[in-house]
């Protein structure tokens, strides 16, 4: 048995700010991630990290523009915090050595992003998440803070409505751990590749996630799910909004500036649910190149400018699809991006389950609604992975430590589930992972409507019956990569099942969720969060308010 | 399709494995090793994280280069020879005018493998720890941000790039001898710091004396071999030159 005052699982941004905290007030935590932490995805993260720094600027500001590119389904509450922090964590990343790109008088250069009323993205280049990852990841080492790399949690262990620390494997050994913690912090990401098409790191399958809802904890707005404009095609690598924010064109076929007809006033710094349906529409009716892409063009920008603040970009763009965007446009379409829901938190990370927190692109707090704007993600897990940390610490010193009988219990039925998952079977991980990201892909993406929602859930609710049946045959015990692939299946499926339900039951167009046999947005009946709760015979919805302060809800538009 | 000739490694055994992958336009040797592992063979091991060439995870001796199987294309690997037999680490490969449908993929070198491409990272990890890689602020902090000019940025930004894949840790021959050598990431992570003018003048001036020794940037031979594999054009060896002027520039002032 590991005992720790906290232990925080994942090692992204969220993860490493959050234990920076806890370390910072005397705690004793240890960070438990799947990858070492500098190879999480929060190191893909490229057009930048939102705060009002400019004299002209406002929190006001930064919070209506969240609030309305959310499509009202935000908790302005939590809005509030995320962006009257949003300075001091963007200050504080700076004094940890982030190098952010300058303006002419030295101060920290800010673009333009969609949906938002002034240029206050701030920015490293196009690796922002790159540079953000490996200030934190020099923070944590400066302090020590044990890092437990390569290591699966599979499953919380909750003692009467108390979380009292994980039960996790080490992939080195394969052998499975007691985790004793007093407090524990999910910081685990997203799910993108549950779908065919995404942006996300291919370690993203909503692990951490899948853990709390199994662990009794309701997942919030699973059915707003971000599809990024503009993916690189072929790889779906992510090409960044900054690439509009500098000046970027987009094209259809017939060379139209097409969104003109979709966003007059914003065009292409439109938020992304808009521009990634007018790409999609553009394809869907023919409008598109054949292989279903449209073009970004940022030639007119210039070699400079381009090597000086989209550099990376440029080379994904030569390496993945032998396009250079200097000389020519870059052929895009619209990816799975981002998930606005997942484990119900609040403004300090607590979920329903004492001791439990979420944190980052794993949890719902829920600051970006039905639609996040770009430049928000980052700010997110810096402001609320701080302030989980501060929670938590706070916390601890308040409750006894946790009982070892649960957790040895825990252990033992882990080990037995893991070895009921040997053995040989008919079924196999990569025909029901690409089944699933397929079925996701076609029935539950950027344009939905009932028939193929209700077609998803049916699918789904097979394939839960073929993963029971997996096995594992490979008895390696190191770094067992069929192993790992099984155990993370059924939270895959757990998590198609909570977004496909989610979208067929909610009737309205909001945000992401875009239903073309309910094009408007219904605030009568459906302004208000979902929340999901896992039963043996699939999710159980439950709704809850939206907490509304200052802005009450408008018609949207850009 | 092309075979993709794996050296696998278990516990004592060594040996190569050939798989037969059915390739597609655009699909890189990172795509490929997944269709042998999903497909063919789900017992063969080997880390991955983005794919998009940005998280370092992926490192490995591809055709007797050190790469990043998720940035290289499978038609590019068509047009160049596999080296096998050649024991050398190599740095860059000739074309070839026939189609060569093999790939030699084997685990990055100077690093003990735990199990097929697998390597034992943690050697690596430690030693870049050894140089302090963290900022040391100056006193008095300011309110706001600390003011840096741009060129000052961009000077930096060249080694801020390293996403710390070992691949020139892979290639160097002073690693490959000496385990206490700090390596091309770690000094050039040093030189990153030392660029730095939000650092305090005390932090630059310990981890300079850090770098003064074999083990740091005296221990360098000067064979590039790092620059040449960076998939980031990071240039650890003109940073482990700047280091040796530094100290140098430094000895003969103490002398004076």
């Amino acid at each position: 048995m590991i005992t720790h005052d906290t232990i925080v699982i994942g090692g992204g941004l969220s993860g490493l700010r959050a234990a920076i905290e806890l370390h910072d007030k005397g705690v004793d935590v240890a960070i438990i991630s799947k990858v070492p932490p500098i190879r999480s995805h929060s190191g893909a993260a490229q057009g930048g990290i939102n705060a009002s720094l400019g004299m002209d600027d406002s929190w006001e500001s930064h919070a209506f523009d969240t609030i309305k590119g959310s499509d009202y389904l935000a908790d302005q509450d939590t809005v509030e915090i995320l962006t009257k922090e949003a300075p001091d964590r963007v200050l504080e990343m700076e004094h940890w050595g982030t190098n952010f790109s300058r303006k002419e008088d030295g101060t920290i250069a800010q673009r333009p992003f969609g949906g938002a009323g002034f240029p206050r993205t701030c920015y490293a280049g196009d690796r922002t998440g790159h540079n953000l990852l490996h200030s934190l990841h020099e923070q944590v080492t400066k302090r020590n803070i044990k890092v437990y790399k390569e290591w699966l949690v599979t499953r919380l262990v909750i003692d009467d409505n108390r979380c009292i620390g994980a039960i996790a494997m080490n992939l080195f050994d394969s052998e499975l751990e007691i985790f004793k913690a007093k407090a524990t912090l999910l910081a685990t990401g997203g799910y993108g590749r549950i779908y065919k098409r995404s942006t996300n790191a291919l370690i993203n399958k909503g692990h951490g996630i899948s853990l709390a809802y199994r662990a009794g904890i309701p997942l919030q707005d699973m059915e707003f799910v971000q599809f990024h404009p503009t993916t690189l095609l072929g790889t779906n690598i992510l090409i960044t909004e900054g690439a509009r924010g500098e000046g970027g064109y987009l094209y259809n076929k017939d060379h139209e500036r097409f969104m003109k007809r979709y966003a007059e006033n914003s065009m292409e710094l439109a938020p992304r649910d808009i521009v990634a349906r007018s790409i999609q529409q553009e394809i869907d009716e023919g409008r598109g190149f054949p292989e279903g892409y449209v073009e970004l063009d940022i030639t007119h920008i210039g070699k400079k400018l381009i090597e000086e603040r989209l550099p990376g970009i440029r080379q994904i763009s030569i390496d993945f699809a032998g396009v250079d965007p200097v000389e020519k446009p870059i052929p895009v379409q619209p990816g799975q991006h981002y998930s606005m829901g997942g484990v119900s938190s609040d403004k300090d990370g607590c979920t329903p389950a004492n001791g439990l927190y979420a944190v980052g692109e794993c949890a719902c707090i829920s600051v970006h609604g039905a639609n996040r704007l770009g430049g928000n993600s980052l700010l997110d897990t810096v402001v609320f992975g701080r302030r989980a940390g501060v929670h938590a610490a706070n916390y601890i010193s308040t409750i006894d430590a946790p009982n070892d009988e649960m957790l040895e219990d825990a252990l033992e039925s882990e080990k037995m589930n893991i070895s009921e998952l040997m053995g040989d079977s008919e079924e196999s991980y990569a025909d029901i992972k690409d089944s699933l990201r397929k079925n996701m892909q076609e029935n539950v993406g950027v344009f939905r409507e009932r028939e193929k929602l209700e077609k998803a859930v049916v699918k789904i609710k097979e394939l839960e019956v073929q993963a029971r049946s997996l096995r594992v045959k490979t008895l390696s015990k190191q770094f067992n990569l069929e192993l790992l692939n099984a155990i993370e299946l059924r939270g895959m499926l757990d998590l198609a099942h909570t977004i496909a339900l989610g979208a067929l039951v909610r009737e309205e167009s909001r945000g992401a969720h875009y239903r073309t046999d309910h094009l408007e947005r219904d605030d009568a009946n459906w302004m208000k969060h979902t929340l999901a709760y896992f039963t043996q015979d699939g999710p159980r919805l439950e709704y809850k308010d939206v907490t509304i302060t200052t802005f009450q809800p408008k018609k949207r538009e850009y | 399709m092309i075979t993709l000739k794996v050296k696998r490694q278990e516990e004592e055994n060594v040996w190569y494995q050939e798989y037969e992958v059915e390739d597609r336009p655009g699909m890189t040797v990172l795509e490929a090793l997944f269709y042998a592992q999903e497909k063919l063979d789900t017992s063969l091991t080997f880390r991955y994280a983005c794919r998009g060439a940005v998280c370092g995870s992926c490192s490995m001796l591809i055709n007797r280069i050190p790469r990043l199987a998720c940035k290289m294309q499978i038609s590019e690997m068509r047009k160049e020879p596999t080296n096998e037999g050649n024991l050398e680490v190599l740095i860059t490969n000739k074309k070839t005018e026939i189609d060569n449908s093999v790939i030699l993929i084997e685990p990055l070198p100077n690093l003990r493998v735990i199990r097929d491409l697998v390597v034992d990272m943690e050697p690596f990890y430690s030693l870049v720890e050894d140089i302090k890689p963290w900022l040391e602020m100056k006193e008095n902090v300011p309110e706001k941000e600390n003011l840096m000019d741009r060129d000052t940025q961009v000077k930096i930004e060249q080694y801020t790039n390293c996403i710390l894949c070992a691949l020139c840790h892979g290639s160097c021959p002073v690693a490959a001898k000496d385990k206490q050598y700090y390596g091309p990431a770690a000094l050039a992570k040093a030189w990153r710091f030392y660029l730095d003018p939000r650092e305090n003048e005390e932090s630059k001036q310990e981890r300079l004396a850090i770098v003064d020794s074999e083990s740091g940037v005296w221990g360098c031979d000067t064979v590039y071999k790092c620059v040449a594999v960076c998939p980031k054009k990071v240039a650890p060896t003109l940073a482990i030159n700047e280091l040796r002027g530094r100290i140098e520039d430094k000895k003969e002032k103490g002398a004076k």
